[in-house]
């Protein structure tokens, strides 16, 4: 093998997944002659992890009234970008906000909408269900037809439990569950070391497309995402990266029906 | 001057991410939210005059972090701290991370801790997922000085959990400066 030296600058853009596939292959290999090296990788991937969750609100909150671009359309509130008005700021803040709807308060409590309601949702739904040793799922596993058939009829569309063998889940079952916006899809899965993960779904009324985002809802760690209407979420226990991959697996298979 | 359709357009999506990183480097939700108002402007008023070569993403970006680093080093010289109750109440703690021996208390107090070059970048990369080269542009470093600035700030923080998950460090006292 002539492979180039492993770098520490090829370590770091590995904990950011922006290897190219085959220095990767080359990075994961050289880890595992050097396990203190694996540690030190893991705990930074970890801190992205954090990290992302942990800053992750202040993007999902409502643009304050200042901030929005669209109500500087109107000659009302041009001028508040004049630089010899800005001491008008806030009173035209609080004009606008009375104007828009947007109370001031509104910015800081969580919106009960949209997929940070969803991951809400999922977040609860999984420390209720998933924990519950006596009877986790309604329907198990061997009914999965008549599960994924009923899914189908309360979500309105065609709903498959995903196959996720490739990221080591086995599926138990599900259940449907009941939310402020209607009925919602939950199937429950089970890692090789008998961790469980949550793949949660259900139709949205906003938010109809959302990109894929970390977060971290009482201690729970997941993934929420919205396409074409129907919005996703992935919670659960998984070490590493795992559960990033595990909602990637998802989305790609609902992406295919 | 108003702000035209395309404008919007383009910079909407990105006014969220602009406030996160600014209220992590500032840890001040109305300090934050006026450094990003002025970015909006600058970058109204500037439209015509940017280099089409840079992505409006790290254009923006490069804005704003200079206007952060100005503030950061005015309230350096006078002396306040920022307030901490601004921050996003997380409850960080997963089982991913428990395994990992990591006891995790506030993550956003232990990384404004962090020198501001290493914490730019670390937001730069990890949160708001900039390019290396990106990343770069913003900080105006070869992207050589991005990769080692960013090891430097991932070391750092790894011990500063470690030490926090031990309680060998006391969390730091505030000065609130009216």
């Amino acid at each position: 093998m002539t492979d180039k030296p492993i770098t520490e600058a090829d370590l770091q853009a590995h904990v950011d997944d922006r290897l190219p596939p085959e220095r990767a292959t080359q990075v994961e290999a050289w880890l595992l002659d050097h396990p203190l090296e694996a540690k030190r990788l893991a705990a930074y991937r970890a801190q992205n992890i954090i990290l992302r969750a942990a800053l992750a609100p202040i993007a999902d909150e409502p643009l304050p009234p200042a901030l929005d671009l669209r109500l500087h359309r109107s000659s009302r509130t041009k001028w508040m970008f004049h630089p010899a008005l800005k001491v008008a700021g806030i009173a035209g803040l609080i004009l606008l906000s009375g104007a828009t709807g947007w109370g001031l308060r509104t910015w800081t409590t969580p919106p009960s909408v949209g997929t940070a309601a969803l991951a809400r949702e999922a977040a609860s739904s999984y420390a209720v269900y998933a924990s519950d040793a006596a009877r986790p799922v309604e329907l198990a596993a061997n009914d999965r037809a008549v599960l994924d058939n009923w899914f189908s009829k309360r979500l309105s569309r065609p709903i498959r439990a995903p196959d996720l063998q490739r990221a080591g889940l086995t599926l138990m079952g599900g259940r449907l569950v009941a939310t402020a916006h209607g009925p919602a899809g939950l199937y429950l899965y089970r890692d090789r070391g008998g961790r469980s993960i949550a793949v949660y779904m259900r139709p949205m009324e906003v938010e109809g497309s959302d990109h894929m985002k970390p977060r971290l809802e009482d201690g729970v760690a997941g993934w929420t995402w919205a396409d074409n209407g129907m919005g996703f979420a992935v919670f659960g226990a998984a070490p590493g990266n795992g559960l990033h991959s595990t909602a990637n697996l998802v989305r790609s298979q609902f992406r295919r029906t | 001057m108003a702000p035209t359709e395309d404008m919007i357009a383009q910079v909407q999506p990105l006014t969220p991410a602009l406030r996160r990183y600014a209220r992590a480097m500032l840890r001040h939700r109305e300090d934050a939210d006026d450094l990003v108002q002025d970015v909006l402007e600058r970058a109204i008023t500037g439209w015509h005059g940017r280099r089409k070569a840079a992505s409006l993403r790290s254009w923006m970006f490069t804005i704003l972090h200079n206007l952060a680093l100005d503030r950061l080093r005015r309230q350096a010289r006078r002396g306040v701290a920022a307030a901490l109750e601004d921050l996003p109440q997380a409850h960080l703690a997963t089982p991913a991370l428990q395994e990992q021996g990591v006891q995790q208390r506030d993550v956003l107090a232990l990384i404004a801790r962090l020198p501001d070059d290493q914490r730019s970048v670390l937001l730069l990369v990890a949160v708001e997922e900039l390019s290396y080269a990106e990343a770069a542009a913003v900080l105006d470093v070869p992207q050589g000085t991005v990769m080692s600035r960013l090891a430097r700030a991932r070391e750092r923080l790894r011990r500063m959990m470690e030490d926090d998950a031990q309680g060998a460090i006391p969390r730091p006292a505030l000065k609130i400066v009216p």
